[in-house]
């Protein structure tokens, strides 16, 4: 029975820094890369999601089942242990020798000082009134899923409607995550997979006692594009990133922010909610040119493509796409990956391509692998995409950004020459997370929605062509397929390291002109280069070179 | 070719100190003669009776005097042993054995051929071992091409033994990694996915089956083939077989959910086609732990929110709901997509021909299980940390990899040719069909005028003369008449034979021997720019002048040729003669390149 239940909450608030930050040294340097950046600005739903009222059902039952197995263990444990730990809970959790403040806080939600410190409350300190208080909660949020109508709140209604009708006030709830942590280890419990679902349900009740800003609690009945099919969901949405940040900036005393997709740079300040000593922007030191970022306006009939609303269902600028792709496949050599703007738009253009027989000819050319929801699926496509490059047969990898190929999946050298953005990936706008985000940024930050939305979606293009090069001496080329690209408001949002390969002749290019380019592009890349190079236009520098680079920088 | 004399040691044995004394070398012999007149250590050995030579490799690491060892029997070990002052000393001598050597194999008719294989390497392993010789041998006999060019190159001393071998290195490893003959594989049409055919007046679908389209089935559902040879002929025909399937294939298309579930209930074999594949299931279990780690995405799956089910990414706008608890199966064409392309990546395993459903389902079911056997888990573990390791380094700090490739056999390279042609005479802006245009030095508005004027004229004058004149109207009948001709003569003529049926036949094999001389020697040129070392110096020398021979030997053929045929010869030999002149011009640029900086780059 596969239970939708997520256990977001208990790591997300935190993404995952490099392990190796030195440990207590307050002068040491912690740097986080793309992924995590990412993972911290765009998504940080702390959602808690709980679906179809059937899986509810189930997920009751197990809460109730992990309860049960609770007390049973605890009955049979020796009473003085349990005593023990009532110490430790009066004493502060702080002081427990199994909590100690240290880098287990990267574990946790990011939970304010004061939680280590403070005693836990008293109602909840004995292990049977805090069973009772979880079966309060879990009762009430399923009342709440009896809703009938979408509802958006911020914590604080929503703890207090918990208060009133539950009667767990907000301290009850902050320590919710902590005195699970502490009854288990208590207990010591290591089949922690059978309490996912309990501890869930405590994740979510700690964030929502903890923060009163910066989240709310999004309940839909059902979803907003099959209104007929009951769905029920409870989500706990964080719109805000910096709360996320926030532990690494009060840590760390030098925090570094490194990656190829911050653009604009500006609006990272914002978003994460601090003031940068140095923001700079490199370019990308190349030999050669290697990258070859194209705009593609218009398919081989002069039409123009898009994937706008009213356009992309648009049998012309399907055909076009898959021409495109047809054409592009017969020229470029090995791996060619292919970004759509969503799972379903890729699945039904493909479906249309198959139908048109456009996927037939293209399978002339090049293997087709696909990246589907199924990860186990995903991975052998993958793995099978990569033998066919190896070996010569070339292939093609269709996949969807914002998805998990996009977001961890590098495509260098053969395994990827040209990547094709088909349209702009905008995120799903009727998404009521969205919009409660956007609301939050608006009133918070003054960011008008238009302007994070394209933020956004040129991010996760860039993320997406991005993943075709990864050294020098590397080389691929990047189709936006889109006529939105050429506007400069959309265009201007792109990375400098891509705009400043991007020629003002290669802004509004039909199929054909980017055929043409590609080859002409191919024919001088393929050429053996001396990597030794002379001067400054070495690949590899060496100690020397260095020294001399420096010398001139202080000079200068 | 000449003699030479040189000073040398001969030994005797390995540790033997020598006797130093002239070694002189002619074509035909060698010989010996010791500074001590009274050295008994005199030899006079005529090259006839050598097989073959052998030289150590010097480099700075250890102290090892310069060796040339000249064979007289290579299974025997017996030979003559030079001890040299320096390197280049011996390098002269060897080129010059080789030479010898090769010259006089050569002549050899090719079923004795024990061809200069033994005379190998300026750099590298200081011999070669058997098995590559052989491997050689073996691929010079099989290719005459092949062979034609290295005694062209190799013995014409325009080209090193190893200089020509160095570039076919590939081809040397796949000879010595199979040895067998490419097999066919799968088509990349995705012939499983069968349409049905409606006749359109009565309610009846058609599907066609050949065994070629069967054997894919089975391939890429292991359940239908697993069915099948559990069903077939035992508990029913084969034709009812494929009917059943038909119609199971039929109902997942048609997404009649509900009208497949009652089916399956009602008929337990074509349910088997409704459920999931499980065998595939089980192999994707087992695939999965032999993936690249970098993309194992099941490995961390979890450790980011993208996967969760809910109203997000995955299932946007997606139409349909899935009833997940129905154990029919939910196939998609991306997922049929991926396992097809996967098949085709595997590959045949049998060649069996193809002519009867029960005997493809038997081969397959034979390949099957062989793999099995000798998956070893061990090797696997192997391969894992191998592509980890390449994953984890720099590659802007390594040199190229050579990833192992499927070779292709080309039957025939000559067929290609007409191809290469067509694509440089395209770029040159010429057309294809053996005509040319005349460039007319008169503009459309000029000649509208002229006829204007011509109109008027007549408008005044009365058609009392002729408007052409009679010598001029012959002269074009006569030219439309020729091309008229020479067009239809293109038409009669085999297609297929193109340019190149048009010219005699001794022309035309003339004519290939150039152009794979050509690219040979084209490959050569561009590959030793830049020029770092005096050896690949020498070397560009040695291709250009071979490469000047050749151009006057085209520029022979175009102007000896037969006038009617000229004038296709001459577009045949224009892209040669274009890509040798532009490998000599980069050659000129590059030497005022060098004059001009006064100082070589490089050190040369």
């Amino acid at each position: 029975m596969p239970i939708s239940w997520s256990t977001a909450t208990s790591t997300c608030s935190t993404p995952r820094w490099p392990a190796s930050c030195p440990g207590r040294c307050r002068r040491s340097v912690s740097s986080c890369s793309t992924r995590h950046t990412t993972s911290i600005t765009s998504a940080l739903r702390l959602s808690v999601s709980a679906s179809a009222s059937r899986r509810w059902k189930a997920l009751n039952e197990t809460c109730g089942a992990s309860r049960k197995r609770l007390i049973g263990r605890f009955k049979a444990t020796d009473a003085n242990r349990l005593r023990a730990e009532y110490n430790r809970l009066v004493d502060g959790l702080a002081q427990r020798g199994n909590l100690p403040i240290s880098d287990a806080w990267l574990a946790n939600p990011a939970l304010p000082d004061d939680i280590l410190k403070e005693a836990v409350p008293g109602n909840i300190r004995r292990a049977e009134h805090f069973l009772a208080v979880l079966r309060r909660l879990v009762r009430f949020l399923d009342g709440r899923l009896e809703t009938e109508t979408v509802e958006n709140e911020m914590p604080v209604s929503f703890v207090a409607s918990i208060h009133s009708q539950a009667g767990i006030d907000q301290k009850m709830l902050r320590f919710c995550y902590d005195r699970l942590h502490s009854l288990m280890l208590t207990l010591e419990i290591t089949d922690t997979d059978e309490f996912m679902h309990i501890q869930t349900i405590c994740d979510f009740a700690t964030l929502i006692g903890t923060y009163t800003r910066g989240f709310s609690i999004i309940t839909e009945p059902y979803d907003e594009r099959m209104p007929d099919i009951r769905d029920p969901v409870i989500q706990l949405s964080c719109h805000d990133a910096s709360l996320a940040i926030q532990p690494v900036f009060d840590r760390f005393q030098t925090v570094v922010i490194t990656s190829g997709t911050l653009s604009p740079i500006d609006l990272y300040p914002r978003l994460l909610n601090f003031n940068p000593v140095i923001s700079r922007s490199f370019t990308m030191s190349l030999t050669r040119d290697c990258i070859c970022p194209m705009v593609l306006t218009r398919g081989s009939d002069q039409l123009p493509v898009s994937t706008k609303f009213d356009m992309r269902s648009d049998p012309g600028v399907v055909r076009n796409y898959g021409r495109l792709l047809l054409e592009m496949s017969s020229a470029v050599p090995d791996g060619i990956v292919c970004f759509f703007v969503s799972y379903s738009y890729m699945d039904g253009i493909v479906n249309s391509w198959n139908e048109m027989g456009i996927l037939q000819d293209i399978m002339q050319h090049k293997l087709v692998f696909i990246e589907t929801p199924d990860v186990v699926e995903t991975t052998l496509a993958l793995d099978n995409y990569r033998k066919a490059c190896d070996c010569g047969r070339g292939a093609i990898f269709f996949s969807v950004a914002r998805g998990k190929v996009a977001e961890g999946i590098d495509f260098d050298r053969h395994y990827g020459r040209l990547v094709i953005m088909f349209g702009v990936p905008f995120q799903y706008t009727l998404s009521r997370i969205l919009l409660a985000r956007l609301e939050y940024l608006r009133e918070t930050f003054q960011i008008k929605e238009g302007d994070f939305l394209t933020f956004d979606a040129l991010r996760q293009a860039a993320q997406c062509v991005g993943r075709v090069i990864r050294s020098k001496a590397d080389y691929g080329m990047m189709i936006f397929a889109d006529k939105r690209y050429s506007r400069h408001d959309k265009r201007s949002k792109l990375p400098g390291w891509i705009l400043s390969h991007l020629h003002d002749a290669h802004l509004n290019l039909s199929t054909d002109m980017a055929l043409h380019i590609a080859r002409e592009f191919l024919r001088r890349m393929a050429q053996p280069y001396d990597k030794m190079g002379s001067g400054g236009n070495k690949t590899l520098l060496t100690e020397e070179d260095l020294q001399n680079m420096a010398q001139d920088a202080m000079e200068m | 070719m000449g003699s030479m004399t040189i000073g040398a040691k001969y030994k005797t044995t390995l540790k033997d100190p020598g006797t130093t004394g002239v070694l002189r070398m002619n074509e035909d012999n060698f010989t010996f003669t010791p500074n001590d007149p009274r050295s008994a250590m005199k030899l006079n050995v005529d090259f006839r009776s050598i097989k073959g030579h052998k030289f150590n490799k010097v480099d700075g690491s250890k102290p090892a005097p310069p060796l040339l060892n000249i064979l007289k029997d290579s299974d025997k070990g017996g030979g003559y042993m030079f001890e040299f002052d320096n390197v280049s000393n011996r390098d002269l001598c060897r080129d010059f054995v080789a030479r010898v050597l090769g010259k006089q194999q050569g002549t050899v008719p090719p079923r004795l051929s024990v061809l200069p294989e033994n005379s190998i390497t300026s750099s590298g392993p200081e011999q070669l071992s058997s098995a590559e010789m052989q491997w050689r041998m073996k691929l010079l006999q099989e290719d005459s091409e092949l062979q034609k060019l290295h005694k062209k190159f190799v013995l014409g001393n325009i080209l090193q033994e190893s200089e020509f071998w160095a570039t076919r290195k590939n081809l040397l490893d796949d000879e010595a990694n199979k040895g067998s003959k490419q097999r066919p594989g799968f088509k990349s049409a995705m012939l499983a996915d069968v349409r049905p055919s409606a006749d359109g007046r009565t309610n009846k679908v058609t599907f066609s089956l050949t065994t070629e389209i069967i054997h894919q089935i089975f391939a890429v559902k292991p359940a239908v083939h697993r069915a099948f040879l559990d069903f077939v002929p035992k508990k029913m025909t084969e034709k009812d077989f494929w009917t059943k399937y038909f119609r199971a294939e039929y109902l997942l298309r048609t997404k009649n959910i509900v009208a497949a579930t009652a089916e399956a209930a009602e008929d337990e074999e074509l349910a088997i086609f409704l459920k999931n594949d499980d065998i595939v299931a089980k192999e994707a279990r087992l695939k999965i732990k032999r993936v690249d780690p970098t993309l194992d995405m099941e490995a961390d799956a979890g450790d980011d929110y993208i996967h969760l089910l809910d109203h997000g990414i995955i299932r946007d706008g997606s139409k349909v709901t899935i009833d997940t608890d129905s154990d029919l199966a939910r196939r998609t064409l991306l997922q049929d997509l991926n396992r097809h392309a996967a098949v085709v990546l595997e590959g045949k395993t049998s060649d069996v021909e193809l002519t009867d459903t029960k005997t493809v389902a038997e081969a397959l079911a034979k390949s099957r299980k062989e793999p099995h056997s000798s998956s070893v888990s061990d090797d696997t573990n192997h391969e894992r940390l191998a592509k980890v390791a390449r994953m984890i380094e720099i590659e802007d700090l390594q040199a190229p990899r050579s990833l192992p490739y499927a070779p292709l056999c080309i039957k025939d390279p000559r067929e290609y040719f007409d191809s290469q042609q067509a694509n440089a005479l395209r770029s040159l802006g010429g057309n294809n069909d053996g005509r040319h245009i005349r460039s007319s030095r008169l503009s459309a508005d000029d000649a509208f005028h002229h006829l204007l004027d011509q109109i008027s004229s007549v408008k005044v004058n009365g058609l009392n003369c002729p408007v052409v004149h009679s010598d001029v109207a012959l002269k074009v009948l006569n030219e439309l008449n020729e091309g008229i001709s020479r067009s239809r003569r293109l038409n009669l003529k085999n297609p297929q034979e193109g340019l190149l049926g048009q010219i005699p036949r001794r022309t035309r094999d003339e004519l290939m021997d150039h152009w794979t001389a050509i690219q040979e020697l084209l490959r050569h040129f561009w590959s030793s720019y830049p020029i770092t070392t005096t050896v690949l110096y020498n070397k560009v020398q040695r291709v250009k002048d071979a490469m000047t021979q050749i151009y006057q030997k085209l520029q022979d053929i175009k102007e000896s040729a037969q006038p009617d045929v000229r004038h296709e010869i001459s577009k045949l030999v224009k892209p040669m003669t274009q890509a040798l002149d532009a490998a000599f011009n980069h050659d000129l640029d590059q030497q005022q390149k060098s004059s001009k900086a006064g100082n070589k780059p490089n050190g040369f």
